[in-house]
């Protein structure tokens, strides 16, 4: 089952789920709007086994930054978010769909866990300009079946900044 | 509902959830990873015709690893059997390869009831990506269903 928007604030005031900032107008009938933090990284090789990555930082200006398509771009969220409770799940919001761009790439599913600011995986079909702070997907919440066993922190749940992959160096299990 | 870790390792023992093999190591909160198989295809043609049979082209993931190609689709599958008469899997990438810019399926992640597979993997990459061997390329969930 999906929470609807009502239980989703109902769960954030006893604490069972956290976004900060949390914001009324940001819920929907059955999600929450979270926005576009205001530092991207490019990667411009992901590297493998023998080389590192190649990245680059880019800070969004006010008046916009355009994505190009054949590109990938990590974000992040400005909330922090999280449940211990109910599993996220992020998704591109609607009008940016229309737009040719792809968030997340293919890991919408969250682990239950510690609150961050998620690392959003992005890349476009056409060229788009993006804006920091804009309105930019939904997160969702999801009851559980079963004994919750939340272990140690996950460690992409470790970082409030756009991370690169750890694939090929294993850090992330 | 999603099924946690736990629920995912019980319904297995109880033989309502196949996956096969299966490791308590690849369990994670709420869904177990998948390793891709060292087989995958490719199409021969650049334009492709659902009409038609498209020709295929066989590779093998070499130890030293594939690169793919941004220009391409490539179809792999799991090297594990999975499926369920009882909970609707559900897969996805993992943050692991979602940051690589691997599309590890495209728009079609949900699978039907009863079935039980090694699920079809359709995978694109936004930049040029070398995978290798028996990869954990992605992770599948379970859902209730009413």
């Amino acid at each position: 089952m999906i929470l609807t928007g009502k239980e989703i604030k109902k769960q954030v005031k006893n604490g069972n789920i956290v976004i900060k900032p949390f914001d009324e107008e940001c819920i929907k009938p059955n999600s929450y709007v979270y926005h576009l933090g205001d530092t991207l990284v490019e990667v411009l090789d992901v590297g493998d086994k023998k080389r590192k990555p190649k990245t680059r930082k880019i800070k969004i200006p006010q008046k916009g930054y355009v994505l190009e398509p054949k590109r990938l771009y990590l974000g992040t969220t400005v909330e922090t978010i999280g449940s211990k409770e109910y599993v996220t799940s992020l998704i591109g919001r609607n009008r940016i769909a229309k737009l040719g761009m792809f968030l997340q790439i293919t890991a919408d599913l969250g682990q239950l866990g510690k609150e961050h600011r998620w690392t959003l995986e992005i890349t476009v079909v056409q060229n788009l300009r993006i804006y920091p702070n804009m309105e930019i997907g939904q997160v969702t919440f999801w009851d559980t079946k079963g004994e919750k066993n939340i272990g140690d922190v996950e460690f992409y749940a470790t970082k409030n900044e756009p991370f690169p992959s750890q694939l090929f160096n294993q850090k992330a299990k | 509902m999603i099924l946690t870790g736990s629920q995912i390792k019980k319904e297995v023992e109880k033989g309502r959830i196949i996956i096969d093999p299966f490791s308590e190591e690849d369990i994670e909160t709420n869904s177990y990873d998948f390793h891709i198989d060292n087989v995958l295809y490719t199409y021969k043609d650049d334009v492709l015709d659902p009409t038609k049979e498209n020709e295929l082209v066989e590779l093998v993931i070499p130890t030293q690893g594939l690169t793919l190609s941004p220009k391409k689709i490539y179809i792999g599958k799991t090297v594990e059997t999975i499926g369920s008469k009882y909970f609707v899997p559900i897969i996805k990438g993992r943050s692991s390869t979602g940051r690589l810019g691997i599309f590890v399926n495209i728009t079609a992640d949900l699978i039907d009831l009863g079935s039980i597979q090694k699920p079809t993997l359709t995978l694109h990459v936004v930049l040029p990506v070398k995978i290798y061997p028996n990869t954990k390329i992605g992770q599948v969930t379970f859902w209730v269903a009413k």
